[in-house]
């Protein structure tokens, strides 16, 4: 039934042997030694301060959208480390490797990583930074916030809220997995059809790339259905839908996003599987196959995703601006109408992805035209916020400073996009590095984005405000690292420069190459301010104590609770009468949270199935990397296994105490100053 | 500096908290909307299987006409969705009886849905067997790939339904109508009613009109 | 959160249920289906007559099952799972019709679909290979751009 494979295998440990564990490679070798002391230091720590028990209790097995929340965010950062490693591999080859006479380290003819490995590294670089960086840090953004901002006491489905985390942790690990089991695809982050069939991708690398891909998917989707249902049906009484706030609406348009577009790209991969195990012929070239099939349903999730990542920083763009203007966003109903037309736009425009396939010049025209239609609700958005911040009075805190960064690349990214949406343009530059810096200012804006809401929504988290001086340096360094890599990117691409090279044919080119260096240096610095930041913040955390609302001028429910958010949320669910309710009521002098006489409140209660679920498709997938048969078959056995005898469950639900609110309500201090204010 | 409300306040009648849990979120609404959802992605599922189907059937050619004859077997296919949607109405009836309450009427309903649904199995795997032995494979070219991945993919959904009316069965024993039951039993109907409405596609677009590729 | 006193046998999506909808389903499907599979044999109709024909049979047939089956209406309860189904449609319209367009002109423009023998044959056929002609697809010539 499947497909005969080259090479070795058994029964018992399938094609894994230990020729799979790249020890003769240095980099790797190092990789792994880095891996080991920061898993040995935290394995340690964790002993040390005896804090199993605790972290088992309070995080791994949670239910509480703040905490999932909190670690979906916490997974994204550890993936954007691993995918600025990664970037900064990709840099040094390129400035090493130019010309024919550049020199060769670790076995390469030019430059220190062979073709093969850093193949592997840009591969890695792509799918870690949409799918394991940005999207987790965006999901767990919208985890924690949504049900703040529409006055519920948890997400509609808090336990698929923990599996959906889980299986994109199990993706995560399946991709950090193969730096030290086997290796990874090679051929794009998008895969490469026919090359990624296994003719001529024999090895693994494509298996690992696809079940984390997949197992990412699963999560995604159930991810998305969570957010909708919870705004659709958990919104606070008076909440009508024109007095949600903007973020809300942001994710619920992103959600629908991800929906009904994550399905496509299950596909279009499962297809793929399809191919590598039992050799049919959905993408061979011959036996009636189509390798443009996968082009087409992969892009038809690629671009709606690219959609997906952005919404949600134009969400928490659209929070950060009025807060910091000290003034009500301008044109809330456009914004509305805007999210939802780049929404729906965004399932029109997939082909612009490949211009270059020879689709009949009709065809093309018309995705021209729609791709540049996005430019309309999106412009209404950036003159929105401009509207916004005139005649405001703009305090420029961290949270704005990022916001206006974002600003600025939305305009350059966002216009050089319309200039990619010709496709005329596009075929002379097509897969150049034009397109890599034109998407990459569009990452970065959502990456400016993330950073400004981790800023502004830290405090309402944690309770303690991140200290300014040290982010001011992280901020400014970022910028710096920013214009000098990209802009002499956007040169390299009209001189025509192709992306993925390992080896850089034009000495021509060497200078801009190393500018792109220095860039590097600047982000390398950037991530040292980052890492003070941190510190300095924790260390100062008790200074830093602040109360129900830091920034003094937020308008929405979230700061309508204590600062750190308690379990439930609301000890009584607010009702809603505005659209910026919290600016309401404190125009109207009704702004106290203070409550005496408080009810039970019934909760979900924590459970480990989440995590074993995550931990079993993790093997699940393994197995199928390796064709360990058997080990597949048992854990998908177990899972349905696991699935069908948790739903027998009966004790899901647990009672908080009026007394135990009664308590966590007066030991809180809503009225603590707000630190950087005065 | 002004928030969108013309509501001018009164201190004393304004309810600025929801005190007594007024709330009340409907949980048995906000299951079926979730699932619902889920049922939604798996249609687009099946639409890009479609879209799929569309472009791999330029080259249907690739297969002889007797081939194709023997897979798009339409009388075969026709006493498949006599089955399935026979099994439909089995657990209309099931729910029907649940409006009831009616504990034996659901159980009734369920087993000859679950019944039905494996007649159902038993003849579309009978109809690959058929294929198979006659070296008609998914394998053989990427059109026929497309066809049996839909079939399967459908044939998947049943077996998955049939392990869920058995869970039914058993919870529905152990703890009759509860909340948790009810919801499940009602994601239980919009799923295999939704099989009926994928299936009437794939009768139509790929056995009936398969007959003109 | 629901009051515990609340029966969940008095939800509306379960009072929605009736063995008459569900009874009429049945039979109106089932004739449309019959009548679909009538129309295969009927050797008068020309291929667009039949593709049509067939077409305007499973729309019916699943308007049918949307309305008695998935209860798609706009009363309280069903009201969120009708507008979302409402937009997954167009979706469903977008992504197999613009993919099929898309081919369509592509298929002629770069991929000659080429008769079965000068292909690597299907395993193992049960009947011999050369009996059929291909469905022929005159070469186009290439257009001029």
């Amino acid at each position: 039934m499947f497909v005969h494979l080259q090479g070795p295998w058994n029964p018992v440990w399938g094609r894994l042997s230990l020729q799979a564990i790249p020890y003769h490679n240095p980099i790797l070798v190092g990789t792994f030694l880095f891996a080991v002391v920061i898993a040995l230091a935290a394995v340690g720590a964790v002993l040390y301060f005896r804090a199993g028990p605790y972290l088992w209790r309070e995080w791994l097995t949670t239910v509480d959208h703040k905490k999932i929340g909190v670690m979906y965010c916490l997974l994204g950062l550890v993936m954007l480390f691993r995918g600025f490693a990664d970037a900064l591999m990709i840099r040094t080859q390129q400035a090493i490797a130019v010309g024919p006479h550049s020199p060769g380290y670790l076995g390469a003819l030019h430059g220190y990583l062979t073709p093969f490995h850093i193949g592997q590294v840009y591969t890695a670089h792509g799918l870690i930074m949409v799918v394991f960086a940005a999207t987790p840090l965006l999901v767990g953004i919208m985890n924690i916030i949504v049900p703040l901002q529409i006055g519920a006491r948890d997400m509609a489905y808090p336990y698929l809220n923990a599996l959906g985390f889980w299986l994109t942790a199990a993706a995560a690990g399946l991709v950090m997995l193969s730096l030290f089991v086997g290796n990874f695809a090679h051929g794009g982050w998008y895969g490469f059809l026919p090359y990624f069939e296994l003719p001529y991708s024999p090895g693994v690398g494509v298996d690992y790339w696809m079940w984390a891909f997949q197992l990412s998917a699963v999560g995604t989707t159930l991810g998305s259905i969570n957010l909708i249902a919870t705004i659709v049906k958990m919104r606070a009484p008076g909440m009508t839908w024109m007095r949600m706030p903007i973020f809300t609406w942001a994710s619920l348009s992103t959600n629908l996003i991800a929906l009904t577009s994550f399905p496509v790209l299950m596909v279009s991969l499962a297809l793929l599987g399809l191919d590598r195990y039992f050799g049919t012929h959905f993408y061979t070239a011959g036996n009636g196959g189509n390798l443009m099939l996968y082009n087409d349903l992969f892009w038809v999730w690629g671009h709606p995703e690219v959609y997906f990542l952005i919404l949600p920083a134009f969400g928490m763009m659209s929070e950060i601006i009025p807060t910091f203007s000290e003034k009500t966003l301008f044109g809330y109903t456009t914004m509305v109408v805007a999210s939802f037309a780049i929404g729906g736009v965004s399932w029109g425009v997939w082909l612009h992805h490949f211009f270059t396939m020879a689709a009949e010049p009709s065809v093309n025209s018309f995705y021209s035209v729609t791709t540049m239609l996005v430019g309309i609700p999106t412009g209404v958005k950036v003159f929105n916020w401009i509207f916004t911040m005139y005649r405001g009075r703009v305090r420029f805190e961290l949270p704005m400073m990022w916001a206006v960064l974002a600003l600025f690349l939305l305009l350059v990214g966002g216009m050089s996009g319309m200039m990619n949406a010709f496709a005329a343009n596009d075929y002379m530059w097509h897969n150049g590095v034009f397109v890599v810096a034109h998407f990459h200012m569009m990452v970065l804006l959502i990456a400016a984005s993330i950073f400004g809401a981790v800023e502004y929504w830290f405090p309402k988290i944690f309770g303690f405000k991140l200290e300014q001086r040290w982010g001011k340096w992280f901020f400014w360094f970022m910028v710096l690292g920013t214009a000098w890599v990209f802009v002499p990117m956007f040169i390299l691409g009209f001189t025509g420069m192709t992306r993925r090279l390992d080896y850089v044919p034009y000495t021509q080119w060497a200078p801009y190459l190393r500018v792109m260096l220095v860039g590097m240096a600047f982000y390398v610095i950037a991530l040292v301010f980052f890492f003070a930041h941190l510190y300095v913040s924790l260390r100062d955390r008790v200074k830093n104590r602040v109360g129900a609302d830091p920034w003094g001028t937020s308008r929405n429910l979230e700061w309508m609770t204590h600062s750190p958010v308690p379990a439930y949320n609301f000890a009584y669910i607010p009702h809603v009468h505005a659209r910026d309710e919290w600016a309401w009521r404190k125009e109207n002098g009704v702004a106290s949270l203070a409550n005496e006489s408080f009810e039970d409140i019934h909760m979900p209660r924590n459970t480990g199935v989440p995590v074993l679920l995550g931990a079993l498709s993790f093997v699940l997938c393994f197995g199928l990397i390796w064709r360990i048969w058997w080990l597949s078959a048992a854990s998908l056995a177990l899972v349905v296994l696991v699935i069908i005898v948790r739903s027998f469950a009966r004790n899901t639900d647990e009672v908080i105490t009026a007394k135990t609110v009664a308590g966590v309500e007066g030991a809180v201090d809503d009225a603590l100053p707000s630190a950087a204010r005065g | 500096m002004s928030s969108t409300t013309d509501t001018r306040i009164q201190p004393g009648s304004t309810v600025l908290w929801d005190k007594g849990d007024a709330a009340g979120h409907d949980i048995l609404g906000t299951r079926t909307f979730g699932f619902w959802l889920y049922m939604l992605t798996d249609a687009m599922v099946y639409a890009a299987f479609f879209a799929a189907f569309g472009v791999l059937a330029h080259n249907a050619g690739l297969n002889s006409k007797s081939v194709l004859a023997a897979v798009f077997n339409a009388q075969g296919a026709y006493r498949e969705t006599i089955a399935l949607f026979a099994s439909v109405l089995a657990y209309g009836y099931a729910m029907v009886a649940l409006k009831k309450g009616s504990r034996s009427g659901v159980a009734v309903g369920t087993v000859v849905a679950l019944v039905l649904g494996l007649v159902f199995l038993g003849m579309v795997s009978g109809d690959m067997e058929r294929l198979f032995g006659q070296g008609i494979v998914p394998q053989s070219n990427g059109f026929l790939s497309i066809v049996f991945t839909l079939i399967i993919y459908h044939a998947l959904h049943i077996i998955v339904g049939a392990i869920w009316m058995l869970v039914m069965l058993a919870q529905m024993g152990r703890d009759g109508f509860t909340s948790n039951v009810v919801y499940r039993l009602i994601n239980l109907r919009i799923f295999w009613h939704f099989q009926a409405v994928i299936w009437v596609f794939i009768f139509v677009f790929v056995y009936l009109q398969g007959k003109v590729i | 959160m629901t009051h515990s006193v609340d029966n969940p046998l008095h939800h509306p999506e379960v009072e929605q249920a009736s063995f008459a909808g569900y009874l009429a389903n049945f039979v109106i499907t089932v004739v449309v289906m019959t009548a679909a599979l009538w129309v295969v044999g009927d050797k008068s109709l020309s291929t667009l007559g039949f593709i049509g024909w067939t077409t305007l049979f499973a729309v019916v047939a699943v308007l049918v099952q949307a309305y008695f089956l998935l209860h798609m209406n706009w009363s309280k309860a069903q009201v969120w799972h009708t507008v979302a189904m409402l937009m997954f449609i167009p979706l469903f319209v977008v992504m197999i019709g613009l993919t099929a367009w898309m081919f369509h002109g592509l298929y002629e423009r770069t991929m000659i679909a080429m008769p079965p023998h000068t292909m690597a044959a299907p395993m193992k056929r049960a009947a011999p290979a050369q009996a059929v002609p291909p469905v022929s697809q005159p070469v186009p010539a290439p257009k001029a751009m």
